[in-house]
């Protein structure tokens, strides 16, 4: 008897210390709704500005990576074990069907363009299809409210059409479909 | 990430050797680490408490190829955590026990740094004695070669940080997001002085709803995480000290972990699944009565190409002590 008061303590205080999110996940659509012309990382907002150095040392703007194509993609690297699946993936399986769309790994991670060059060569990912842009301070990273994952689509005309954590690059595909 | 690394984690508490546990240890402040792993109470006992310190250094991982891959310049990563566990015989043959990790993540790269601490996933286990090991001490005939077998079921509670929370930052995760049940085995003979034992679990992992990552709300979908199998394989040898009957016991142990692929509204997404081998050794301590045990245990998962995949490579490194109620 005093082990099953002990348990039952035991369980009450983990629901209570626990994320109720996890313990209890739900699936309602909470999706804020769309603000459009307005500046911010959400789907249908301008996409916030940004100006960053590659790890070529060549500055890109937005309105840079935008020139000429259909749109670009924001994927927000730390060189982790995931990030790199996400980054192979989105090479082999997404990339190859959208050649007029921009690629840019975005590391939020390192300190100088010389270490996000380093860190680009060491993963397999200087040069070819992928641009790695150096976010020294991390303006990119809370601007878009990224973290590890996140991949952003942005249109022609500056339009995020997508911000969602990297899952099997379907969702992607989609969104990169779905461009003007 | 974690993300895990992530996944997963423990023998009484370490990855693979600390208790003779399968390996449930996870990745840490990218994948999603910090859940406790299963108590064993001896069969002479009541009860069992233990409270232990690990550290996590993280150094590079392996690709989704094998290929063994370094962090960037400058990145230091570590995981601590502290866990405290609790196993109690509530009949002759079975034992329930509650493990719950509390972590620090402690992440430094050359352009970018962040501490958080919060609690990991928890562990719950109901286990049951199928078979006891009669004769550890003389081997005459084949029948005192039985091992002692114990077989059990697992919950991980997901109580830890995970993506689906209101979290902003993937370095503030310490847990899967996901239940698990566990099946377990494990598998002892000892001939005194020596011992050799297998443990493994499978976990399957039940899919849950997601309408959140990393805070920012999503288009709900379901998500399941593949499969778990640990398995891990444990050699120890017991010293003697003095005539008293205080021991030392020394263990070298291998681990296998390997996670599926995880599904997203019921379809397999390739290269998310992850396999993880490490090498173990742990020196732990008993006193003469056994009651009291105090352990140090290393964990290493070899940094070299072809030892996992898609998965972190760390060392961990464990300090325990351990009360045995009679």
């Amino acid at each position: 008897m005093y082990f099953a008061r002990l348990s039952c303590a035991l369980i009450f205080c983990l629901l209570l210390a626990g994320c109720g999110n996890n313990l209890l996940p739900s699936e309602s659509d909470r999706r804020p709704a769309v603000q459009a012309g307005t500046v911010g990382p959400g789907v249908g907002q301008s996409a916030p500005d940004f100006t960053v150095s590659s790890s070529q040392g060549v500055p890109v703007s937005l309105a840079a990576a935008l020139s000429g194509r259909k749109g670009i993609v924001l994927y927000f690297t730390m060189w982790c074990p995931i990030c790199d699946s996400h980054m192979n993936n989105m090479r082999a399986t997404v990339a190859p069907l959208f050649p007029e769309v921009g690629f840019y790994l975005v590391d939020y991670v390192s300190g100088s363009v010389t270490d996000a060059a380093n860190a680009a060569a060491v993963n397999g990912y200087s040069g070819g299809l992928y641009t790695t842009l150096a976010d020294l301070g991390q303006a990119m990273l809370n601007n878009y409210q990224a973290t590890m994952g996140t991949t952003v689509v942005i249109d022609s005309s500056g339009i995020v059409r997508l911000n969602e954590d990297y899952r099997d690059g379907k969702n992607l595909q989609a969104a990169l479909t779905a461009l003007p | 990430m974690n993300y895990s690394m992530h996944i997963f984690i423990a023998a009484a508490l370490c990855a693979g050797a600390a208790t003779l546990s399968p390996s449930l240890a996870e990745a840490g402040s990218c994948c999603g680490g910090g859940s406790g792993g299963a108590l064993t109470v001896p069969r002479y006992a009541s009860a069992v408490a233990d409270l232990s310190f690990d550290s996590e250094l993280y150094d590079g991982f392996w690709n989704q190829n094998g290929r063994h891959v370094s962090d960037p310049p400058g990145s230091d990563l570590r995981q601590y955590r502290a866990t405290v566990g609790y196993a109690q015989r509530f009949a002759t043959d079975w034992t329930a026990g509650v493990s719950l990790p509390y972590a620090w993540n402690d992440t430094r790269y050359s352009g970018l740094t962040s501490k958080s601490e919060v609690l990991g996933d928890t562990a719950l286990t109901v286990s049951y004695d199928l078979f006891e090991d009669k004769s550890a001490w003389r081997v005459y005939d084949l029948k005192d070669m039985a091992p002692a077998v114990t077989v059990g079921l697992g919950l991980l509670v997901p109580t830890g940080i995970s993506p689906y929370d209101d979290v902003g930052s993937s370095f503030d995760v310490t847990g899967r997001g996901f239940y698990r049940l566990d099946g377990t085995l494990l598998i002892e003979k000892t001939i005194q002085p020596w011992s050799v034992s297998l443990a493994s679990a499978y976990g399957k992992y039940l899919e849950r709803a997601v309408n959140r990552e990393y805070g920012k709300y999503v288009e709900p979908y379901h998500k399941e995480l593949g499969d778990r199998f640990t398995t891990s394989l444990a050699v120890s040898r017991s010293f003697y000290i003095g005539t008293g009957g205080d021991t030392i016991m020394t263990t070298l142990s291998y681990a296998y972990l390997n996670e599926a692929d995880a599904s997203y509204n019921g379809k397999a997404s390739p290269d998310s699944g992850f396999t993880k081998q490490s090498l173990g050794a742990m020196l732990a301590y008993s006193s003469t009565d056994h009651d009291w045990g105090l352990r140090l245990g290393w964990n290493h998962a070899v940094q070299q190409s072809g030892w996992g995949e898609n998965f972190p490579t760390t060392d961990v490194y464990t300090l325990g002590v351990r009360y045995v109620f009679r």
